[in-house]
């Protein structure tokens, strides 16, 4: 069983540090749920286990079993079992989503695949996910509505079969139906024993992937870990209590709608002006 | 009609499309680049499609004039550009509007390496008679390497009111957020250039007729990266 170990983790955006000390612990075939109000560092911590060049480590590991996942460059901590599904996939003009699965898939294996082995696996992948097939030949992302590109991270993370598969706001966009596409692919994935970092804003994706732990994110740093009872709490009572019994004041209050909302980088936005 | 052009010797040529017919152009340079000289004459309802898919080393000036004189005659031309250790190639593609009704359509991709420079200035002129006329190009450079440059000129020339027009231009380095989600996927630098590579270049090959010049195309693009 591998295991995915952050230690007293400090990662800056544009000199303003985010993460003040992150130390938490996630095993294949857990799903963990990262809670924590807008702008407290969420995101930013799947940023920096990936490798984002826009996210500084100042301080502190990141080790997948015996690997220095901060001594990789970002395409090696892919092949080492690191997947991030990213709140806003980017959308790349001229790049054929196929061909761009295709190299992929096949630079995580030692042995290209035959053309034969890759549609199909291909094929399978987009029905299993409720995307035509077709858009295997538009261009990566280009174009795609916010739920297809939703859809389509998971149809990546599919096909790359990591061992720590993290999910940023994998449920913003998605109506209904494609929330349970996803939520049933997810699933299948976490009895396959792999390990998932899921940070949501929602119960109603939790309530479909039964994380068996929480972490709550807090002022840059871990401020409670539990079972998934948390994610029940904090669905109906917010984030007070947390002020209130453990004595943390949370330095940032969550951001008004009109500044971030859909569509924005919370971290992005606290650090525009500095 | 069409006319294949590989690594041509004759660096001048001239071309009448008479009223009602169509040509296609397809010109392939593999070799050596040096100044080239096109001109095109469109007739009446005729139309003119141009595509260059050029690999070549060298420096230049590739010129290629295309004259819209009949009424409701129309061009396009679509070039994909690689430039190399150090050459220098500079594209001036021109649709002149002379007549009414008529509508021209330029595409130009270029990916520059190594200290090569690449320019694409383009003129688009529609004159004071050629009324109801559409005009639109677009030019679009990637640069991979720090020693290398491109640049975008277009031109709009309008001196008709009732028209259509619209210049597109970028010139741009590789997208750090681009590169970042490619190699997240266990991509490495080099494949991902490759694919924006092919991305930026293939889609020239469908306006090129024989199969033979695509294959040779791809293989280009392919030792090209």
């Amino acid at each position: 069983m591998s295991t995915l170990k952050i230690e007293n983790l400090h990662v800056s955006v544009k000199d303003v540090e985010i993460l003040k000390g992150v130390t938490l612990t996630v095993n294949e075939g857990e799903t963990l749920a990262l809670l924590g109000p807008n702008g407290h560092g969420k995101s930013t911590l799947l940023a920096a286990i990936m490798g984002n060049p826009n996210y500084t480590v100042t301080e502190g590991s990141i080790f997948l079993d015996d690997i220095d996942v901060l001594a990789l460059p970002v395409d090696e901590r892919s092949k080492a079992g690191i997947f991030l599904a990213m709140q806003y996939p980017s959308e790349i003009p001229g790049v054929n989503s196929a061909d761009f699965m295709k190299a992929a898939m096949n630079a995580h294996r030692e042995k290209p695949m035959s053309l034969f082995q890759f549609y199909s696996k291909l094929q399978g992948a987009y029905k299993e996910m409720h995307i035509p097939f077709e858009m295997s030949n538009r261009n990566l992302n280009e174009g795609f509505s916010g739920g297809e590109k939703k859809r389509n991270e998971i149809l990546q993370m599919k096909l790359l079969e990591p061992k720590f598969a993290l999910l940023d706001e994998i449920d913003s966009g998605l109506d209904v139906d494609a929330m349970q596409v996803v939520a049933k692919a997810i699933g299948e994935e976490q009895e396959k024993g792999r390990g998932f970092l899921v940070v949501s804003h929602y119960a109603r994706l939790y309530d479909m992937i039964h994380p068996t732990r929480a972490a709550v994110m807090v002022n840059g740093r871990i401020a409670v870990n539990g079972g998934p009872e948390l994610i029940q709490k904090i669905d109906t009572q917010g984030y007070e209590w947390i002020r209130d019994e453990l004595g943390i004041s949370i330095e940032k209050e969550e951001q008004p709608m009109n500044k971030v909302s859909i569509g924005v980088c919370a971290t992005r936005e606290a650090t525009k002006d500095k | 009609m069409d006319i294949t052009l590989v690594d041509p010797k004759e660096r001048k040529a001239s071309y009448l499309v008479k009223e009602g017919e169509s040509l296609t152009l397809n010109l392939a340079l593999f070799d050596v680049f040096s100044t080239f000289e096109i001109d095109v004459d469109v007739e009446r309802d005729a139309h003119f499609l141009g595509a260059v898919a050029d690999f070549a080393s060298g420096e230049g000036k590739f010129i290629l004039n295309v004259h819209l004189k009949g009424e409701g005659s129309s061009a396009e031309v679509h070039s994909a550009v690689l430039t190399k250790g150090d050459s220098k190639k500079v594209y001036e593609t021109s649709v002149y509007h002379e007549a009414p009704h008529t509508s021209g359509l330029m595409s130009n991709y270029g990916i520059t390496r190594d200290a090569s420079r690449l320019t694409f200035s383009g003129v688009s002129e529609i004159k004071k008679y050629a009324r109801s006329s559409e005009t639109h190009q677009a030019a679009k450079i990637i640069v991979f390497d720090p020693e290398c440059d491109g640049k975008c000129q277009p031109i709009l020339n309008i001196d008709e009111n009732d028209v259509v027009a619209s210049h597109a231009a970028v010139v741009g380095k590789l997208n750090d957020e681009h590169l970042f989600y490619m190699l997240s996927r266990g991509i490495d630098e080099e494949s991902a250039k490759r694919l924006i590579t092919l991305g930026y270049l293939k889609p020239v090959e469908q306006y090129f007729v024989s199969e033979d010049v695509r294959k040779k195309i791809d293989e280009a693009i392919e030792g090209g990266i």
